[in-house]
């Protein structure tokens, strides 16, 4: 019993690099993504073409490969960052590459009729993404943001792929050393709470913008 | 008052020629019917007249002002969409309550009032705190006209207002703009309700292939439709 709440203790420790990470990715790439989404539908088109070729990019390589790209790759031309550093860079600009395109998509289910009626009431272009189309794109872009988030807690695990002591590491790092597979089973728990944690909020999320079609 | 002026209005998409040299005078208080086929450019020209489309030609004078040295102008006008357009996000009373706040930076108490005042000339004060989606076809428009009143606007387009509406719900709806022309808002209402048109028009304008055929009272246009194309379209329609 002892022993399981070391482990636990310790996988918790570990567990913050993990939320930090979470966290931060959540935040930037969302706003990179709404920031992306309105480029794209945007008319200027160079914008438009620096946009495709960075969702292109990010979403055509895995994850793991820019990860290492950003950590062991950029030394070579000169620009060392600290695993963390890397880490939360690469993740946003990945999850905000796949948001882009979700919230792109979003945005352009919205019924043209909304911009004219929007308007003709004397809206102008600013008003009528932020009142009217975005606050409907919310809604349906819900559901595809959420799928987005469960997998980022997965993918938050990568990062013990460039040495960094996340949850995923500090229960290996016990597996090793004691032979125990206990370790696992915890950061799995770990996993799965976190999860149902993130598929809760958006549920009750989903839930409050039910009350319009 | 002229409230309307077009001349030599001219639009093409690509190749096809929408409007052909359009011109139109509308006084205030006058109420227009705009009725023709299909296809013909009757709503391309509402559009081009609030500024949904660009004329490639011609000029367009609200209350005497070039819509090309003022883009103010255009909210002087309100519209009203065949598919209602309501903005489902928000409560029949947010729909009508969000352009005078948003773009007229007006008060919040006066703005609800007006809404509410709007609402009940409609017939729908119950429904302030519904979501659109809970509404009949008609009730939809009736919101949307109210909204699109909330900007006080001294002209009304109408485009098909009741086209999508199931035949039993025509009525309301007709019967709200009915009031508005009692009112003498300037209107314009593109519609297939021929006796609609003529009971409540002072001129109606037949459209054909972007081009204006007949523009005159509705009784010589239903009496004796001179133009074999309106009396053919008129046959069909009746
Ligand atoms: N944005 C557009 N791009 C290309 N063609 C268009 C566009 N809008 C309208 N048209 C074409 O222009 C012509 C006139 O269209 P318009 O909608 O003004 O006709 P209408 O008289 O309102 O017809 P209806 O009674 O069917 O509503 C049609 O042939 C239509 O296909
Ligand atoms: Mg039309």
């Amino acid at each position: 019993m002892n022993y399981i709440l070391n482990v636990t203790t310790f996988i918790l420790k570990g567990s913050i690099i993990t939320f930090e990470l979470y966290f931060a990715t959540a935040l930037f790439s969302v706003i990179l993504g709404v920031l992306g989404a309105l480029g794209k539908i945007s008319g200027f088109k160079w914008l438009k073409t620096i946009l495709g070729f960075y969702t292109w990019v990010f979403r055509g390589t895995p994850l793991l490969l820019q990860l290492f790209f950003a950590y062991y790759g950029l030394p070579v031309i000169g620009i060392t960052l600290k695993p963390f550093t890397a880490a939360v860079l690469t993740f946003i600009l990945n999850y905000g590459a796949y948001l882009t395109e979700i919230f792109r998509a979003g945005i352009e289910s919205i019924d043209k009729g909304q911009y004219e009626a929007a308007r003709v009431l004397g809206m102008n272009y600013r008003q009528t993404m932020f009142r009217i189309i975005i606050p409907q794109t919310v809604k349906r872009v819900l559901p595809p943001t959420s799928n987005e988030a469960i997998n980022l807690v997965k993918d938050s695990a990568l990062v013990a792929a460039i040495g960094m002591g996340d949850l995923l590491r500090a229960a290996k790092q016990i597996v090793t050393r004691d032979f125990n597979i206990t370790p696992f089973i915890i950061a799995a728990i770990f996993y799965l709470v976190i999860s149902s944690v993130i598929v809760k909020v958006f549920n009750k999320l989903e839930e409050k913008y039910s009350v319009y079609e | 008052m002229k409230m309307i002026e077009i001349e030599k209005m001219n639009k093409s998409f690509g190749e096809l020629k929408v409007l052909n040299n359009i011109n139109l005078e509308v006084n205030q208080g006058e109420v227009i019917s705009i009725i023709g086929p299909s296809g013909s450019g009757k709503s391309t020209l509402l559009r081009c007249l609030i500024g949904l489309e660009q004329p490639d030609e011609g000029s367009i004078k609200i209350e005497g002002i070039p819509v090309k040295t003022s883009k103010e102008v255009y909210r002087k006008m309100g519209m009203v969409f065949q598919s209602f357009n309501l903005f489902p996000h928000k409560t029949v009373l947010g729909n009508i309550i969000e352009a005078p706040l948003v773009v007229n930076k007006a008060e919040r108490e006066k703005t609800i009032e007006l809404a509410e005042e709007l609402l009940a000339k409609v017939g729908l004060l119950d429904k302030k705190d519904t979501y659109p989606s809970q509404l009949s076809g008609g009730q939809k428009q009736r919101v949307a006209i109210a909204r699109a009143l909330a900007m006080q606007p001294d002209i009304m387009l109408f485009d098909e207002p009741t086209s999508s509406l199931d035949p039993e719900l025509v009525g309301e709806v007709l019967n709200v703009i009915r009031d508005l022309a009692r009112d003498r808002i300037t209107m314009l209402v593109v519609t297939h309700e021929m006796g609609f048109a003529r009971e409540v028009s002072d001129r109606v304008v037949f459209m054909d292939q972007g081009k204006i055929i007949a523009d005159t009272t509705p009784d010589r246009i239903f009496k004796i439709p001179e133009h074999k194309r309106i009396k053919s379209f008129l046959e069909k329609i009746l």
